[in-house]
């Protein structure tokens, strides 16, 4: 066998003509077997059974006792063989077979046989195109040397090992990765239906398959029509699912009765026309589509405005009140580019809401006035949420908006309203009091702190405090009817004014009621009408006065002709040297009765008298002094004190200072009879000082007061006993003080204690004086 | 000195419309030796102001009538210059702004009612002179 080995590989390089022609025939054979080994690798679909032939082969060709393959797989190595190893005598073991062909690298190996000397195991790797090592071709046979042409053989077997083991993998692969497609494909819960040109099923998954209850091969080579089944659509096509054939991908929803699903088409086209296949991926989105339906209705429906915008202002979305509240026509216009700028009045607005929204992230009913289509102001009220991309910039912007025009509308015109009313209530020249129904004071407006009164003697005080006790009682009853809801217009009430006197005031008490109509608080308007009231009582006082002027005028013209005949005869009679002496003292007491009767007209005609006799420039300081000098020895006789508080540099006033002077000393009398009469340590004080244009004295006496004060200046009007006065003394110092256009009045001193005259006279002008030299 | 003298002797004209006081004026008057004509109204006395020749007029400003003492005094100033200063008036009422007008502007004497004799007398003579 060896020689016959030897000889062949010398066939291979060396001619010599005998032995060629066997060897070339024996060579050729070869080839042939080799070609056929061939063929049958690339036919065979079973790679144990093409084994086995190839192992059968390998030997024969081999001129081997036992041929076999082991091949290398992931599972482990596998023996392969036309023989079974144990079936022959002195076999190796199949361990030790195996072991060996994992152990031997890239050359043929030829090993002895471990328990069997007599025969050695020739080792040819399998190598893949990559040099891989796929497994061994493995043959036994006695021991000789492997001769180069049996070397070449063996790679030969080898490698036609090698290609048929690469076939079958790859193969093996291909179905595998085939079956896992269609599994793939299965496993897809979509359901998916590939159909041809001529809208027959060529396949559909298990998923649709199933859901129709058929087995997926059932559905092959119907017309895809039978899907409508799954999906009413309304398209003119064959099948329902196709919309466009032109287009090469389509997509689109399709509404089944109690489905919806999302149809992607994908069309191939196939190398010939026929070829061409549709297919159909059907996803069932009626959850999806359900969820979005409801935010959809939700988005749109709700009365607040809702936004999608990017940070340059521009909206991505809006709901219908947001369109209704801006006054745009319609959604897409309000999505036009050119609006967010229109958006806002004010352009820096619109950078303040990105930075706040970019330090804080969102914003919380965030004030912002927007401007409506139509130009008008919109208030509005946002919650607004910053989307930031991965950089950290706001990215975008989503935000709920609430129309709060109409509040801040209702609110300026409340805030209007209010300030309104607290105008009128501030510059109303009356005092305005709020009383709790207990009288006691809860509001006093701007008026009554003008007019002097402080808020700790208003502010929960008892107004009847102000009034004066005498009318204490009367003003509690109009409280009280007020209280019950009765109003009460003008009480008049003497009360305490600012500064502290007592003023007149006409007071209306109005009820306030709450919303269950209960009075809850009484409305005071009080107006002080303290200088109408003295003005309205002085006016009536000169208009009697000037009244009584009159007849006693005329009075007096008459009784002084009867008079001045008297008069004349008596003096006549008292001439006359024919009228007895004892005649002569009748005479005289006529004459002096009527001087007396004379002196009494006169002081009438005083009264009346509109006109001082002199006009002078007087000083007042210096007769108020002589009329007190001309009463000290009284005065002090009697332990009456004169304090005296002339202000300094008293201007001048223009007149007669000896019928002034008269009126002083008749003031100072009537108060120093008053202190005789009240019988207590009399105390006049006398003070004079400028008051605007006026000069005011005032004699304030502690005597008796005055009974009656507006008479006191009333011709014949006297308190004191009969002989005593006239009753003229006042009258006369009226007359004389009107002349010299001055006023003269009186009023009993708030202490209750004795009278006051006060002579107002007019402080001489410039011009007075110069007429007056 | 002769127009007065002549004047001297002429009547002294009583314009006064209360006879009480008209009667003791002229007995006054009288009595110091000037004779009298008296009117009983301040018309009757323009009438004999016209008719007549006075050295003297005393009238009464305030009088019943048509014509007071004011008027008397201005017809008087108007048509008897001679009279101009020989006018006394009789007041009963110097309270009466008019009354006063007319004696601060005219300087003319005035004897208020009531007055004694030695009053009169003592204006008379000095206005008219002693008889």
């Amino acid at each position: 066998m060896p020689v016959r080995g030897t000889k062949r590989s010398r066939n291979a390089d060396v001619a010599l003509p005998k032995v060629k022609k066997a060897e070339t025939r024996a060579h050729s054979k070869q080839a042939e077997e080799l070609m056929d080994l061939a063929v049958d690798a690339a036919r065979s679909r079973h790679l144990p059974e093409f084994l086995k032939r190839f192992s059968a082969r390998a030997a024969a060709m081999a001129e081997a006792d036992w041929g076999g393959v082991v091949v290398f797989e992931e599972s482990g190595a596998k023996l392969h063989s036309a023989t079974e190893l144990e079936e022959l005598r002195n076999a190796p073991g199949r361990k030790w077979l195996v072991n060996k062909a994992l152990e031997i690298s890239r050359d043929a190996q030829v090993c002895i046989l471990p328990q069997e000397k007599s025969s050695t195991c020739v080792f040819v790797p399998i190598l893949s195109s990559l040099n891989e090592r796929l497994g061994a071709v493995c043959l036994l046979r006695p021991p000789r040397a492997l001769h180069v042409h049996e070397r070449r053989l063996l790679e030969a077997l080898a490698s036609h090992a090698a290609l048929a083991l690469e076939n079958f993998r790859r193969f093996s692969q291909l179905e595998r990765s085939k079956r896992n497609w269609v599994e793939d494909i299965d496993a897809i819960t979509d359901y998916i239906v590939v159909h041809d040109k001529l809208w027959r099923i060529l396949r559909t998954n298990r998923s649709l398959a199933s859901h129709l209850g058929v087995p997926p091969v059932a559905l092959v080579g119907e017309a895809v029509g039978t899907l409508r089944q799954l999906a009413e659509t309304e398209g003119a096509l064959p099948c329902p699912f196709c919309v466009d054939t032109k287009q090469p991908r389509e997509e689109h929803i399709v509404s089944a009765r109690d489905r919806i699903f999302l149809v992607s088409t994908s069309r191939t086209l196939g190398v010939p026309d026929d070829d061409a296949r549709t297919i159909h991926v059907l996803k069932d989105i009626t959850d999806r589509r359900e969820a979005e339906r409801r935010y959809r209705e939700l988005f749109d429906s709700i009365q607040e405005g809702l936004f999608f915008a990017t940070p340059d202002g521009r909206f991505l979305d809006v709901n219908d009140a947001m369109v209704r509240m801006l006054g745009y026509e319609s959604r897409d216009e309000l999505l036009r580019n050119d609006v967010g700028s229109y958006l806002y009045p004010e352009p820096e607005a619109r950078e303040r809401i990105l930075h706040q929204l970019h330090s804080k992230g969102v914003l919380r009913n965030y004030e912002e006035t927007l401007r409506r289509k139509d130009g008008t102001l919109l208030y509005t009220l946002q919650n607004i949420t910053g989307v930031r991309d991965a950089s950290g910039r706001i990215a975008q912007m989503r935000g709920l908006m609430l129309d709060v025009t109409e509040q801040k509308m209702f609110q300026a015109q409340l805030q209007r309203e209010r300030d309104f009313n607290q105008k009128i209530l501030n510059t109303t020249q009356s005092m305005i009091l709020v009383l709790d129904t207990a009288g006691l004071i809860s509001y006093a407006n701007r008026r009554c702190y003008e007019a002097g009164y402080r808020e700790e003697e208003m502010i929960g005080r008892h107004l009847v405090d102000l009034v004066d006790s005498a009318q204490g009682k009367e003003f509690e009853a109009a409280l009280e009817t007020t209280a019950h809801g009765h109003q009460v217009e003008n009480l008049e009430a003497r009360a305490k004014r600012g500064d502290g006197t007592l003023g007149y005031f006409s007071i209306s008490l109005s009820p306030m009621r709450d919303e269950q109509d209960a009075v809850n608080s009484v409305v005071v308007v009080m107006t002080d009408i303290t200088d109408a009231a003295l003005l309205q009582a002085k006016l009536a006082h000169a208009e009697r006065m000037a009244t009584i002027g009159r007849l006693v005028s005329g009075v007096a013209h008459e009784v002084n002709n009867p008079l001045a005949a008297i008069l004349g005869f008596t003096d006549l009679l008292i001439e006359n040297p024919e009228i007895p002496a004892s005649a002569h003292e009748s005479l005289e007491i006529i004459l002096q009765e009527t001087q007396r009767t004379k002196n009494i007209v006169q002081d009438l005609l005083s009264f009346a008298r509109q006109r001082p006799v002199q006009r002078e420039a007087v000083q007042l300081g210096v007769i108020l002094r002589q009329t007190i000098k001309l009463r000290s020895y009284d005065f002090t006789s009697h332990g009456v004190e004169v304090i005296e508080e002339f202000e300094e540099d008293l201007p001048a006033t223009i007149g007669d200072s000896q019928q002034l002077q008269q009126v002083f000393l008749n003031i100072v009398n009537n108060a120093y009879d008053a202190i005789q009469e009240a019988g207590r340590r009399g105390v006049i004080r006398m003070s004079a000082r400028r008051v605007g244009d006026s000069i005011e004295v005032a004699v304030m006496d502690n005597g008796t007061g005055i009974s009656d004060t507006a008479r006191i200046f009333d011709p014949f009007f006297t308190t004191k006993p009969t002989g005593k006065g006239t009753g003229l003394g006042l009258s006369i110092c009226y007359g004389i003080v009107r002349a010299h256009g001055g006023e003269i009045q009186c009023w009993n001193n708030d202490n209750g204690e004795g009278s006051t005259f006060q002579v107002k006279l007019p402080v001489a002008t410039e011009a007075a004086m110069e007429a007056a030299g | 000195m002769s127009s007065s003298a002549v004047q001297r002797q002429l009547p002294i004209l009583l314009i006064e419309d209360e006879p009480s006081v008209t009667a003791f004026l002229r007995a006054a008057l009288e009595r110091r030796g000037y004779s009298v004509v008296q009117a009983s109204s301040g018309a009757d006395g323009l009438q004999k102001l016209e008719h007549g020749s006075f050295g003297g007029v005393i009238s009464d400003i305030r009088m019943p009538g048509a014509v007071n003492g004011a008027e008397i005094h201005a017809w008087i100033q108007t048509n008897r210059p001679a009279l101009r200063s020989r006018i006394i008036l009789i007041s009963g009422d110097t309270a009466n702004s008019e009354t006063q007008a007319l004696l601060a502007n005219s300087g003319t004497p005035c004897i208020e009612k009531p007055f004694r004799v030695q009053q009169l007398i003592s204006v008379v003579e000095k206005t008219f002179g002693k008889p």
